[in-house]
């Protein structure tokens, strides 16, 4: 027979019917070449299958709420810390007994918001990990 | 799997929200997409349960969490997807650690990568068969392909895993 291909993957899954799977497992016996390509697949099946099952966070285990607008509350929520942190920022440049500084409060803001509109990956890298 | 009743959304939550979790976790390296989906999928099922004829939950379940997912990916497609660098054992500590846990953990990390990199095709079917657990025919069911379709892209990812890998 030619080289079993595809077959190889569908025998380590039991995927395939019974008279196949032995004219395959003959197959691998007399070719060396397919018994490395086996051998190499199990254990690409195995490193997958040995990824550790995390657990979801708490929240997630609830259906969403009817007729969210999906995908949007991280940005905002980002957007909020960027706010706060732009308010803090300015506490700091102002607080007493600091000399008197220049600020633009519209360009502090909104470099934080955009920071947090352009790039939102920023929630993923550091949004809340509950269950991780 | 065949069932005769019907379960509430409450049990597909205990009892698969932890594999939608990790489905879409695998599939998109993002813990937040994930969670999300997970929900998404729950609501569709808490809707979806009214009007369910019980016959193969499996098929019926990974068909909505496929359509849920994809419809999450049409969403989001214009916002990045940071592979987030990942720590499945959450160890946080900067404290040594035995070298074969330390082994396992980049094995994991190198695995979700070249997982991410396969187109999506493959990268579904390995997952579903290898995260998830189905079988052929229920990820035929799930995807709506033939069965020899899931055989090929399942071999045909692990090919490549497989040449990233080594």
């Amino acid at each position: 027979m030619t080289h079993p291909s595809d077959a190889l993957s569908a025998l380590l899954d039991g995927a395939l019917p019974p008279a196949e799977a032995a004219e395959i497992e003959r197959h691998l016996a007399g070719c060396a070449e397919c018994r490395t390509e086996h051998d190499a697949l199990g254990a690409v099946r195995a490193a997958v299958r040995s990824l550790p099952l995390l657990d979801p966070p708490a929240r997630a285990l609830t259906p969403a709420p009817e007729g969210r607008e999906r995908g949007r509350h991280h940005v905002f929520g980002w957007a909020a810390s960027g706010m706060a942190a732009a308010a803090l920022g300015i506490g700091l440049v102002w607080g007493p007994g600091q000399p008197d500084t220049a600020v633009d409060l519209d360009t502090l803001a909104d470099r934080h918001t955009a920071r947090v509109v352009v790039d939102p990956g920023i929630s993923t890298l550091r949004g809340p990990l509950a269950g991780r | 799997m065949s069932d005769v009743s019907v379960p509430t959304w409450e049990e597909v939550a205990r009892d698969h929200g932890r594999t939608i979790y990790n489905f879409a976790y695998r599939l998109t390296g993002n813990p937040d997409e994930a969670g999300d989906l997970v929900q998404e999928v729950l609501l569709r099922v808490r809707r979806g349960l009214a009007t369910y004829t019980p016959g193969s939950f499996e098929g019926w379940l990974w068909r909505i969490t496929r359509n849920a997912f994809l419809d999450e990916v049409r969403r989001r497609k214009r916002r990045a997807t940071v592979p987030f660098p990942e720590d499945d054992r959450g160890h946080q500590g900067t404290s040594p650690e035995p070298a074969e846990v330390l082994a396992e953990v980049r094995l994991s990390r190198d695995v979700q990568a070249a997982l991410l990199r396969l187109p999506y095709d493959f990268r579904e079917a390995v997952v579903l068969c290898d995260v998830v657990g189905l079988t052929y025919d229920e990820i035929a069911e799930a995807v709506g392909i033939p069965v020899g379709t899931v055989r090929s892209r399942i071999h045909r990812g692990r090919r490549q895993l497989r040449e990233w890998l080594t």
